[in-house]
């Protein structure tokens, strides 16, 4: 772990007000992320990383949210700051990566004049150097006769094309820190490999910190140094990649990791699915929100929350009360 | 080797008018013997869902022929075609929009009986709730629960319990798991396996994961651009990968494992537009080996290995294949 | 806001349970009011109502009272007898076109949005061709010149003109319905076209043509209104809503109830369609419902 910390992120609670009730999509969230440090942040379907990403950039729906805990990115801090001092942030400490390239750029505006907006608005760049540098970032995310396509509307480009043209616009105010979530989900199996070895390029070219947001294990395992593994709303284990992925403790990780198929198993091997489904964030249990679905869950599971505690190895967390052996958490 | 389930041969589809003609399939054949479970693999856009739905003609195939158990499904028409068509069944990617959301399981599961009277009354209700049990919905708690109601892997257990109410021989699944979440994705795979071996299915499993489609098939045939590159056993294709965009496609595929050494180099630049195909070989404006041949002849499918089939003038071999996965 | 759709999605993903959203007290209120003016419009000839047409020059332009709850017109007939009996017009109008613009565009709308193909582009273009007619001047014209101008005859003229409207507002609907996958199942199942209009398209675009039929009686109704205030509607004696309004014209300051009476019947009458036509819309669509 490096050892200025570029974000900081304690007990981040986001509560959203809905017709059916109160929802809690991230419950009391902390991590540390330092300079130059990529970040995993794995989970399903409601397991509240999206919201934590979008909460961390300052982004929310104006009605209905409530925000606590603390986000302090370079001392600044993000939860309840105003608009105007978000916009500060946007672009120039942090920017993001979307899962849409389609709905993340503006249909009817040339793709290199969305770079310039922001070079022009962000840096106070005159017309001539902004035009000049967007060609530059064109070049950089690896976009082939970059003058040329300054002038192309999005819909003229590939998806992986336009998903590079997201990540220029996303460098153009050369951030801190870029959050990029399922930045590759949609794209085809070439293309996810090209845009995250772009990713992986630009992070460490420029020095930037990253926040790779995924459901696929597959994507983080590789091109992250930490792991968050996020379950209804909260964090159930976290640690450094190769700890989470090999000594694992919280059955979850265990089962997020054994349910996915692999290139490396022979076909036909029986995959050991998680019976249930995520859980309705709306009616959570009163324990151990996997608790329902894992096999090792007790009485006291049911009925008391678990909370992070350090497993043998330093950074490494897990919120459970029967913990994995260490042995069992081998690679499979 | 006895007749296969399904036989296709030279299947073409084209869509659009004569000035922007796109071939989004090109004289595809495969065989699918019975109880097997065919993958079918490639990236957007090279045709496999085309594929699918030009089987079932949901499409109409512009050329080719497509046999079930020997009988022609493309030379049917009407209520001939209708009736016959009931032997092969579809699932969808989309398991939402799968199901009419105004509509109630137990009547959703039964739709192909009603349509062909097959049952009524009681039989029709001990059908449809066997077959909800035997996907994992219970039929007395959920049976009456409009689609809408459901979560994805549950609208997709409904989808497959349909499909199977006609007890069909051939189940094509178009990308059945892509929507859902890993641990749901799981669930349905191991159910699809255990269908098939209980109900005696043959499945074509059409999927963009190389990962699932592994897990799932006896065989796999590649697609690119529209046409089949390479077609063998599931085990021996991945391991030893004849077809350089074979090779390209597994080697940016991501393995859920730190300790997974990078593999091969990745594929520089994306499809060219079906629009407009390269002549002779497709895959030949992106492929490093590529030559003069490749670009006037277009190389036809022939068996490197028992039963592994590819369609390249010049297939890796062992040696040539060098620093790409192995 | 994007955000925003991140919340739909994570409340998608999290309802289970039948969604227990209501139409509210207001919706009702709206309902009773609507079947109120039908029922007395249906009833007005056993209702203990005073004969509409019955002139009293003893009572002309009297105020309202408990003789004549809403008054009385410059030649002593009832008002509130004229509003009943007038609402029948009205509401004749308003339904009886709406039945024949729906009874030939609905089906044909649905079947070219099924269809598509030859069907649909010939059906489309005929119906845009009908549509580039200024509607309201055509019917107009047409009530000028087609006399003597009957109720039936209205009815036919705005019935014919609201066909281009209907297929237009079914046949987008319909299109949004027939390329989801489950109707692609019901055909890989062997369903026959018509098994799949009925069972599968109709009951998701019934409730888009529903409340699209509410406003279109209330379009009707203002129609109605407005051709009246032209003299182009039923003739007198006649009562209709907008007969009334016309027939107070010239005597709006000796006598406000006349127009007060008859604009707030159709007033409330509009309103109370709207209401239900919006809220049913919002009610019963499935995407929309959960946000």
């Amino acid at each position: 772990m490096s050892d200025e910390t570029l974000l900081r992120v304690r007990g981040v609670t986001t509560v959203f007000d809905t017709p059916q009730g109160r929802l809690t999509a991230v419950d009391g969230v902390s991590f540390d992320l330092g300079a130059h440090e990529s970040l995993g942040v794995v989970g399903e379907s409601g397991s509240g990383k999206t919201v934590l990403s979008r909460t961390i950039m300052g982004l929310q729906p104006r009605r209905g949210v409530a925000v606590t805990g603390s986000v302090r990115l370079n001392g600044t801090e993000v939860v309840g700051a105003s608009e105007e001092a978000k916009r500060e942030l946007w672009g120039r400490q942090v920017a993001m990566v979307f899962q849409d390239p389609m709905t993340s750029l503006n249909p009817v505006v040339k793709v290199g004049k969305q770079i310039d907006e922001v070079l022009r608005v962000r840096l106070g760049m005159d017309r001539a150097a902004a035009r000049a540098r967007a060609i530059e970032l064109l070049e950089m995310v690896g976009i082939p006769a970059a003058a040329t396509r300054y002038g192309a509307y999005p819909h003229s480009l590939s998806g992986g094309m336009r998903q590079r043209v997201v990540v220029a616009i996303a460098l153009a105010g050369s951030p801190q820190l870029l959050l990029a979530d399922e930045p590759t989900t949609g794209l085809d199996v070439t293309i996810q490999a090209q845009i995250l070895n772009l990713l992986d390029e630009v992070q460490g070219r420029l020095g930037m910190s990253m926040i790779l947001v995924t459901h696929d294990l597959g994507v983080v395992a590789t091109r992250t140094s930490r792991l968050v593994v996020m379950y209804a709303g909260r964090v159930v284990e976290t640690g450094t990649t190769r700890d989470v992925f090999a000594r694992h403790r919280m059955p979850y990780t265990r089962a997020l990791l054994e349910s996915s198929p692999k290139i490396s198993n022979p076909s036909h091997t029986r995959l050991a699915a998680i019976p249930g489904r995520p859980p309705n964030l709306l009616d959570l249990p009163a324990g151990c929100a996997f608790a329902p679905r894992c096999a090792y869950a007790t009485d006291r599971c049911r009925s008391e929350r678990p909370v992070l505690e350090p497993a043998d190895e330093p950074g490494h967390l897990f919120a459970c009360f029967n913990p994995l052996p260490v042995a069992a958490g081998g690679p499979s | 080797m006895t007749e296969p389930l399904l036989s296709v041969r030279g299947l073409s589809v084209t869509f659009g008018p004569r000035s922007r003609r796109v071939s989004a399939v090109d004289g595809v054949s495969f065989d699918v013997a019975a109880g097997e479970t065919l993958g079918l693999v490639g990236e957007s856009g090279c045709g496999k869902s085309t594929t699918g739905r030009a089987l079932m003609r949901i499409v109409e195939p512009t050329a080719g022929t497509v046999s079930l158990e020997g009988a022609d499904l493309t030379a049917a028409s009407g209520r001939a075609l209708r009736e016959r068509r009931t032997a092969m069944q579809m699932i969808f990617q989309d398991p939402i929009s799968s199901l009419n959301p105004r509509r109630r399981a137990r009547d959703i599961v039964a739709e192909p009986l009603d349509c062909w009277k097959r049952a009524a009354g009681e039989e029709r209700r001990r059908i449809v709730d066997g077959l909800l049990a035997q996907v994992g919905i219970d039929p007395v708690a959920y049976g009456d629960r409009y689609a809408r109601q459901f979560s994805g892997g549950q609208c997709q257990r409904i989808s497959i319990a349909r499909a199977l109410a006609m007890r069909p021989k051939l189940l094509i699944c178009d990308e059945v798991v892509s929507a859902l979440d890993v641990s749901v994705q799981a669930q349905i795979l191991n159910l699809l396996e255990d269908l098939k071996a209980e109900y005696g299915l043959t499945l074509l499993f059409i999927a963009h994961d190389l990962a699932v489609v592994k897990n799932i098939s006896d065989r796999v045939a590649v697609m690119y651009l529209g046409r089949l590159c390479e077609i063998g056993p599931a085990d021996a294709l991945y391991d030893a990968p004849a077809h350089p965009y074979t090779t390209f496609l597994l080697g940016a595929a991501l393995e859920a494992d730190p300790e997974a050494p990078r593999r091969g180099e990745v594929l520089e630049g994306e499809p060219p537009s079906p629009l407009d195909p390269p002549s002779g070989c497709r895959f030949r404006t992106r492929c490093p080996y590529a030559t003069e041949r490749c670009a006037t002849e277009t190389p036809e499918l022939r068996e490197v290995a028992r039963g592994h089939q590819v369609a390249c003038h010049f297939p890796l071999t062992i040696t040539r294949r060098g620093g790409a996965p192995d | 806001m994007s955000s925003s759709l991140e919340l739909a999605e994570l409340v998608e993903e999290v309802t289970e349970e039948p969604d227990g959203r209501r139409l509210g007290v207001l919706f009702w209120v709206c309902v009773g009011w609507l079947a109120l003016n039908l029922l007395a419009a249906l009833l007005a000839n056993v209702l203990p109502l005073p004969n509409p047409l019955t002139q009293n020059y003893n009572a002309v332009n009297a105020g309202p009272s408990l003789h004549h709850l809403f008054g009385t017109d410059d030649l002593g007939r009832d008002i509130f007898s004229r509003v009943v009996f007038g609402s029948r017009v009205s509401i004749e109008a308003g339904l009886g076109s709406m039945l024949i613009g729906f009874g030939v565009g609905a089906p044909l709308g649905m079947l070219a949005a099924y269809r598509r193909g030859r069907l649909d582009q010939v059906l489309t273009v005929v119906m845009y061709v009908v549509l580039a007619f200024p509607a309201i001047i055509a019917t107009i014209a047409i009530l000028s010149f087609w006399t003597p101008r009957t109720l039936l005859k209205i009815i036919i003229v705005i019935g014919v003109a609201a066909i281009p409207l209907v297929y237009r507002v079914i046949r987008t609907a319909t299109l949004a319905v027939a390329t989801q996958d489950y109707v692609v199942a019901a055909k890989v199942q062997g369903a026959s076209d018509t098994r799949i209009l009925v069972r599968e398209l109709l009951p998701n675009v019934a409730p888009i043509a529903v409340s699209f039929l509410l406003i279109g009686v209330a379009t009707v109704v203002t129609l109605e209104g407005s051709l009246a205030f032209l003299g182009l509607s039923v003739a007198p004696p006649t009562p209709s809503w907008g007969n009334m309004i016309n027939e107070s014209r010239t005597i709006l300051q000796l006598n406000p109830w006349l127009a007060l009476f008859p604009a707030a019947a159709m007033c409330l009458f509009l309103l109370a369609l709207n209401f239900i036509g919006d809220r049913l819309r919002t009610h019963f669509d499935v995407s929309e419902g959960k946000l």
